[in-house]
């Protein structure tokens, strides 16, 4: 496989972390234009704390997902309240003031002779603990995929136990659900959590990926953009937002075809999906006509 | 001190004014629809470009290019509404809000492909030195955007208060299904609106881009992230809370800027939005809907 | 000739039909009344003929012409007007501009201002609120409100579904007085209740429908009321 083809497999999987993290939210009625802040906040911390502290990447990666969840917890305990466009724009002004908190943090100190760390819009150069520590591309791909399957193979027992039934009543009709006893304000506390975790999780993995990151990466279109591949891919199921970042970032980076148009084709191409498909291709509907099928 | 606080006042009333019809467009569409068109700022920007075009191929007048910008935004926003609104009228507001992001994409590549360079000039409205009055002085482009926005904001109000339009389009706003009870043709006055929506926005991208004399791809995404926080800002939902925020931010946002720099004018014209959505002031979520 | 004839109407959310083949008939001038429980389909009847709910199947007769299926703002035109469940009045617009809403199709301004003074006489508390917002109006105002607004499209055909809902009793008896003088003034009614005994008292003819199905038709004294309340409310014990 040559490195153009494990770039973009490395990135269908990195990003597939984000759009799980959107699609959580969704699934339990929220809409967040906002989850790239949490992508950010893994980047920006896996990364210090790899290449400015020496911590071996496992450790700074729960760390960050930690600290992701945290933030994103702290964003939704006060918004967590509001409905529909309120809290998506809630959440935009979250994101946003840490995308400007990420332009404004200098944090360099000297590492083998030289100043490293987040240089504020300069970016943070020089997160390279993969090559230190001679992880090849393709070894690098496997440890993502690897990750992926796990959060994965969660999602899926979970959407199958009681939690995934109470997740899916809060987003269907949040009233009823309080009616049969789920309390909903923890359930979506708890998912605000898991989302912000994923997301740094997702984060620290591109950091890590690309060595270099700015807070330009951070910005709205990113959010939009996992927003938008969970609702293409369909929300029966966690296997739905994996097909939405495989057909884009697959797509439209691997063939060259459309080259200046594509995101003139791809563009057309999801609305007309969703006039056919507003739950994305992946929706409930789909997901149990296949089980029927397949057991 | 005094003379800054002022002069800072008069600019950010300026910027204000745009924002505030960016928002009442917004404002006009969520009303109706009660689903966010975050293609509204790349529609503007269609219609900018397609004046910018114009400009370099036939070299027309002010006045031509701003209908020109009218005409290219309310096309665009007829080709969103038909693929993104139309479809997802009684469905999901998601897939609405999706739909027209994916659009956003489109204009974007599109601007990219008929314009490759990343900032194009636009002939100014004003060329000459600012009006200057005491101590104070006033840009002549930013009187006329001024000037330009009370005179839509009056329209407006005229139209939806005195007129057999404007009657049927509040009843829309306020309960669609005895609007629709009532012998009102629902689906046209929608399309009417999202029309009427997007040539307001084609007034204020006009005027901005002209102020500004250059024309970049980041218009689309700056117009409508103005817009949306322009409209939480007043209240989701209310046609004079779309203008009363518009001010608000155009003013934040001076002083901010003088005071503190342009990223913390940025950072705390969020974090605001942030906390007076978290405080659950009453203005911001009486009428919020999904 | 029935002025409204409804002919086996199936509707349906999603894959739960609402109405099972629905047929029954309005005859001119009189008021006619639907009784059933809560759920039997009355209100998605009376959405289907307005054209909020497009039917599966069968026809809508006004006049011996097919309607269904058509808008809503169509059929409005056609002489149908529609009083809805909770009345929906347009809350922060005035009074007068709820009437003036109710008249949208008519380009008549001096007859359509000397029917706006029609409903004040009508309705005198209309005339003491007219520059008031809708919203601040009592319930019983604003189905009064409902009522006039919806007469001001000069209807052949005025439905109503659930006038009294949530009314105290003094406020029901008026309005019940108000559709007995419509229909002296030549009004034909097609009228959902739940409010049975009343009901019964001012209409000429009833149906009864029981989970989206017709199952008894007749003249007010053709079954014993108690009966008809039992099954206005719990539905028959055979089904």
């Amino acid at each position: 496989m040559d490195d153009f083809a494990l770039g973009v497999l490395t990135n269908i999987g990195l990003f597939s972390f984000l759009a799980l993290s959107a699609y959580l939210l969704l699934v339990a009625g929220e809409m967040s234009f906002g989850q790239q802040a949490f992508f950010g906040i893994g980047a920006y911390a896996g990364g210090m704390l790899t290449a400015l502290y020496g911590w071996p990447l496992p450790l700074a990666a729960l760390a960050a997902m930690a600290l992701g969840g945290l933030a994103q917890l702290l964003v939704g305990l006060p918004t967590l309240r509001l409905r529909g466009l309120t809290f998506a724009m809630a959440t935009l002004a979250a994101a946003e003031m840490f995308r400007i908190l990420f332009e404004l943090f200098h944090w360099r100190v000297e590492r083998g002779g030289e100043l490293a760390g987040p240089d504020g819009t300069q970016g943070f150069r020089g997160i390279r603990w993969i090559f230190e520590h001679g992880i090849e591309p393709a070894d690098y791909l496997l440890l993502v995929y690897a990750l992926l399957a796990a959060v994965l193979a969660l999602l899926l027992w979970m959407e199958r136990s009681r939690l995934g039934a109470a997740l899916r009543g809060v987003g269907l009709d949040p009233e009823l659900a309080a009616s049969v006893g789920i309390d909903v304000r923890r359930v979506k506390l708890g998912v605000a959590a898991a989302a912000g975790a994923l997301a740094a999780l997702g984060g620290v993995l591109f950091a890590h990926h690309n060595t270099y990151v700015e807070p330009r990466n951070f910005d709205i279109m990113l959010g939009v953009h996992s927003l938008a591949y969970a609702l293409i891919g369909g929300l029966g199921t966690a296997l739905g937002p994996l097909l939405g970042v495989a057909l884009d970032i697959g797509l439209l980076e691997s063939t060259q075809y459309f080259h200046g148009y594509r995101m003139i084709v791809f563009g057309g191409l999801v609305a007309v999906l969703l006039v056919f498909r507003p739950r994305g291709l992946l929706d409930e509907r789909m997901v149990t006509w296949i089980r029927q099928r397949f057991s | 001190m005094l003379a800054d606080l002022v002069q800072n006042s008069l600019d950010g009333l300026a910027a204000g004014a745009a924002y505030a019809l960016l928002a009442l467009g917004f404002t006009l569409i969520f009303g109706v629809l009660r689903r966010a068109n975050l293609s509204y700022g790349p529609a503007i920007m269609f219609g900018c470009y397609a004046a910018a075009l114009t400009h370099q191929h036939f070299g027309a007048g002010l006045f031509m290019l701003a209908l020109v910008t009218i005409a290219g935004a309310v096309l665009a926003g007829a080709y969103v509404e038909r693929l993104c609104f139309a479809p997802h009228r009684e469905g999901s507001a998601i897939a609405a809000m999706v739909a027209s992001f994916a659009l956003w994409m489109q204009f974007e590549e599109l601007a990219a492909l008929v314009l490759p360079g990343h900032l194009y000039a636009f002939p100014m409205l004003h060329e000459g030195a600012p009006l200057a009055l005491g101590a104070f002085t006033f840009r002549i482009d930013a009187l006329v955007l001024l000037a330009v926005a009370i005179l839509v904001c009056a329209s407006l109000w005229w139209m939806l208060y005195r007129s057999r339009f404007g009657l049927a389009v509040r009843a829309v706003i306020e309960q669609p299904t005895a609007a629709s009870l009532a012998g009102i043709n629902v689906p046209r006055v929608l399309v009417r609106v999202f029309a009427l929506a997007s040539a307001i926005g084609g007034v204020a991208g006009y005027l901005v881009v002209a102020s500004n004399g250059q024309i970049t791809p980041m218009l689309g995404m700056w117009a409508t992230l103005k817009g949306l926080l322009a409209m939480m800002l007043g209240g989701l939902g209310s046609l004079p809370g779309a203008v009363l925020g518009g001010l608000a931010l155009g003013l934040i946002e001076a002083h901010s800027q003088w005071y503190l720099g342009p990223q913390m004018r940025d950072l705390i014209a969020y974090l605001l939005l942030f906390v007076l959505l978290a405080a659950r002031v009453p203005w911001m979520t009486s009428r919020s809907a999904s | 000739m029935s002025l409204l004839a409804v002919e086996d109407v199936v509707t349906a959310y999603g894959k739960i039909e609402a109405l099972k083949g629905v047929s029954l008939e309005v005859a001119e001038g009189t008021i006619t009344c639907l009784l059933g429980p809560n759920g039997a389909g009355k209100t998605t009847l009376m959405m289907t003929i307005a054209g909020i709910l497009k039917p599966r199947r069968g026809r809508v007769l006004l006049g011996g012409t097919d309607i269904a299926g058509q808008a809503p703002h169509a059929i409005v035109a056609r002489g149908i007007a529609l009083v809805p469940e909770n009345r929906l009045v347009f809350p922060a617009m005035t009074v007068l501009e709820n009437l003036q809403a109710g008249a949208f199709q008519r380009r008549d301004k001096a007859a359509v201002a000397e029917d706006v003074e029609r409903m004040f006489t009508r309705f005198p508390r209309l005339k003491e609120r007219h520059a008031q917002q809708a919203g601040t109006l009592s319930g019983g105002e604003q189905q009064m409100l409902a009522v006039a607004r919806a007469l001001m499209s000069r209807p052949r055909l005025l439905l109503m579904d659930e006038p009294s809902l949530g009314l105290a009793p003094l406020v029901v008896e008026e309005i019940f007085r108000i559709i007995a003088e419509l229909h002296r003034d030549g009004t034909t009614i097609f009228l959902v209740e739940q409010n049975a005994h009343m009901a019964l008292k001012v209409a000429q003819h009833f149906f009864l429908i029981e989970q989206g199905k017709v199952t008894f038709s007749g003249d007010p004294g053709a079954l014993a009321e108690d009966e008809v309340i039992r099954r206005a409310y719990l539905g028959s014990a055979q089904q």
